[in-house]
């Protein structure tokens, strides 16, 4: 009886000295190489949307939008106001292949949600349309990031001061995402696990 | 020959006219596309005292909130402990879970969790480019680390997903052993599964245990229909037969049950002579009580076994000491105590 019980004894303590090296050795390798922080983000060079070389929503790819988990995906366009041309005929904001109206511009616009608030900035002269600016500004609580205004507000046509970006109020940190998933090409990453990608646009002038 | 000559001439003067600057139409282009086509303007090319607003973006998540999960992880850790070995008392069990529900469940949003960090530890292990978060590195660690010293305290006090089907647990009724030997083996081929495909090269790299995951959108409240559904089931499960996910799913569960098998501390039902009356088993709904002991490695420190220790209960001056053999006495008549596994559980009797 007694040997018996050195003998668990013994098995105990072995476990436990087992057990103890392989926490303390995994979390020191680990710990090792560890990154502080995470977050989801886009790598502009490979989303389709954002990239430079492709044009046309029909080729526009709405994974963020349609994958996301939440009701209202945590992804969604945003304006660089200071990268904006503020044009009066914006490719993003109108649907430049929509039929012109008596005042010149298109009659449709591109966004399927009606995201885009356009605003005359100072005074408009109706006889100088080309000279005058608007402000672009996206509805928060409408845009889906869909990609649509992305797509079409780059060369040759627009400056590309709209990309898709991550909202981190919103997004859940999923650690699986369902838009990393998703994505044709691997654009969506997780920064911390993967290193940051590059924000300035290959081939492009800015 | 005069035609010819007219001719000439009035190419003459078209030729030069074209070759002159024409001061007057050019100016009147250079109006009208004033704007360089490949520059934004800025505040002084569009006057009217404009100022560029800021881009519309949210900052990630910054880092003291890691610092607080992972606090709020180990003193949830320290506590349960606390309660398991020391305090003993159920509604500091409950009180834990509610808490732990709220914050790592609600609050927190459930992502990354200690049960799906174990794919990210895989994932790191496996492939050395991928940097394990240092705050999910953490998430996995300290449960174990727990485990290690006092058991599967994790189990029974931080964890949203355990504190989700113990709140729900309105009848248990007890499983035949034999189920809850062979089910819970179903654990380790679910852990082993979700290694592995953690563990694949980056492209192929699949988190099952996150996209299987029950409860997580509960905490959303958001998420897939089919999510929705196996959660339902398993809370439906839930209310009768206690703990379904931790018992026959959790791979982290498993990993936790083999650590604590080897624990420093394991919990002792009665706190001071052992009485063997049973009481105990019958209120495990876990089937983690085996000859009157508490197995290190499924119970999840719940405390409900304490409450019902006629012991314990003399302890904390509930009953008199002439009632112990009361219920003891009541116990020991019990037609099948033989088997108190397969019996479904009284009320207290207290």
């Amino acid at each position: 009886m007694a040997h018996d019980e050195t003998r668990r004894n013994f098995l105990h303590r072995s476990g436990q000295a087992a057990c103890a090296a392989a926490i303390v050795g995994t979390g020191a390798v680990l710990a090792r190489r560890a990154c502080s922080g995470d977050a989801w983000a886009i790598a502009p060079n490979r989303c389709v949307n954002i990239r430079l070389g492709v044009t046309g929503a029909d080729k526009v790819c709405s994974s963020c939008a349609e994958q996301c988990v939440l009701a209202l995906s945590a992804v969604r366009a945003v304006n660089q106001h200071d990268r904006c041309g503020r044009c009066c005929i914006c490719p993003a904001y109108f649907d430049v292949r929509s039929q012109v109206g008596p005042d010149g511009l298109p009659t449709k616009k591109l966004c399927p949600r009606d995201a885009i608030i356009r605003t005359p900035i100072g005074e408009i002269d109706p006889y100088d349309p080309l000279n005058n600016f608007y402000e672009y500004t996206i509805d928060d609580e409408k845009c889906n990031g869909c990609g649509r205004c992305v797509m079409e507000c780059k060369d040759p046509a627009g400056l590309g001061s709209i990309r898709l970006e991550v909202r981190y109020d919103l997004c859940l940190r999923c650690n699986q995402c369902s838009i990393a998933q998703a994505c044709p090409e691997d654009a969506y990453v997780r920064v911390g696990p993967q290193p940051a990608p590059a924000e300035a646009l290959e081939g492009g002038h800015a | 020959m005069q035609l010819a000559l007219i001719f000439l001439a009035t190419l003459s003067v078209l030729g030069v006219s074209l070759l002159l600057p024409q001061p007057a139409t050019a100016a009147t282009a250079e109006e009208d596309y004033a704007r360089q086509a490949s520059v934004a303007p800025q505040p002084d090319d569009i006057g009217a005292g404009y100022e560029i607003p800021p881009a519309q973006r949210v900052a990630p998540r910054a880092a003291w909130w890691y610092v607080v999960d992972m606090a709020l992880l180990a003193a949830a850790l320290v506590v349960a402990a606390l309660i398991a070995h020391r305090w003993r008392r159920r509604w500091m069990a409950v009180t834990l879970s509610l808490a732990s529900l709220a914050y790592f469940g609600f609050f927190r949003g459930g992502c990354v969790c200690p049960i799906g960090a174990t794919q990210n530890v895989a994932a790191g292990i496996a492939d050395s480019s991928y940097a394990v978060p240092l705050a999910v590195l953490a998430f996995f660690m300290l449960p174990l680390v727990a485990a290690l010293l006092a058991g599967r305290v994790f189990c029974g006090g931080p964890c949203p997903l355990g504190a989700i089907q113990d709140l729900v647990l309105i009848k248990p009724k007890q499983l035949p052993p034999a189920v809850d030997r062979w089910g819970g083996k179903f654990r380790y081929a679910y852990l082993g599964i979700a290694v592995v495909l953690a563990a694949a090269p980056a492209a192929a790299r699949e988190f099952p245990i996150c996209r299987y995951d029950p409860f997580v959108g509960f905490f959303r409240l958001t998420g897939p229909a089919t999510m929705f559904a196996f959660g339902t089931a398993l809370l439906a499960i839930g209310t009768v037969i206690g703990r379904p996910y931790c018992r026959f799913l959790c791979p982290y569960g498993a990993l936790l049950g083999v650590v604590s098998r080897f624990s420093w501390k394991s919990v002792s039902i009665t706190p001071d002579e052992e009485l063997d009356c049973g009481l105990c088993t019958e209120a495990c709904p876990f089937g983690a009580i085996e000859n009157m002991r508490a197995k290190r490695a499924t119970c999840l420190a719940c405390a409900r076994c304490f409450a019902h220790c006629p012991r314990q209960q003399y302890a904390w001056g509930e009953i008199e000491l002439y009632e112990i053999e009361q219920l003891t006495q009541q116990a020991a008549d019990k037609p099948t105590d033989k088997k108190p596994a397969t019996r479904p559980i009284e009320e207290p009797v207290a």
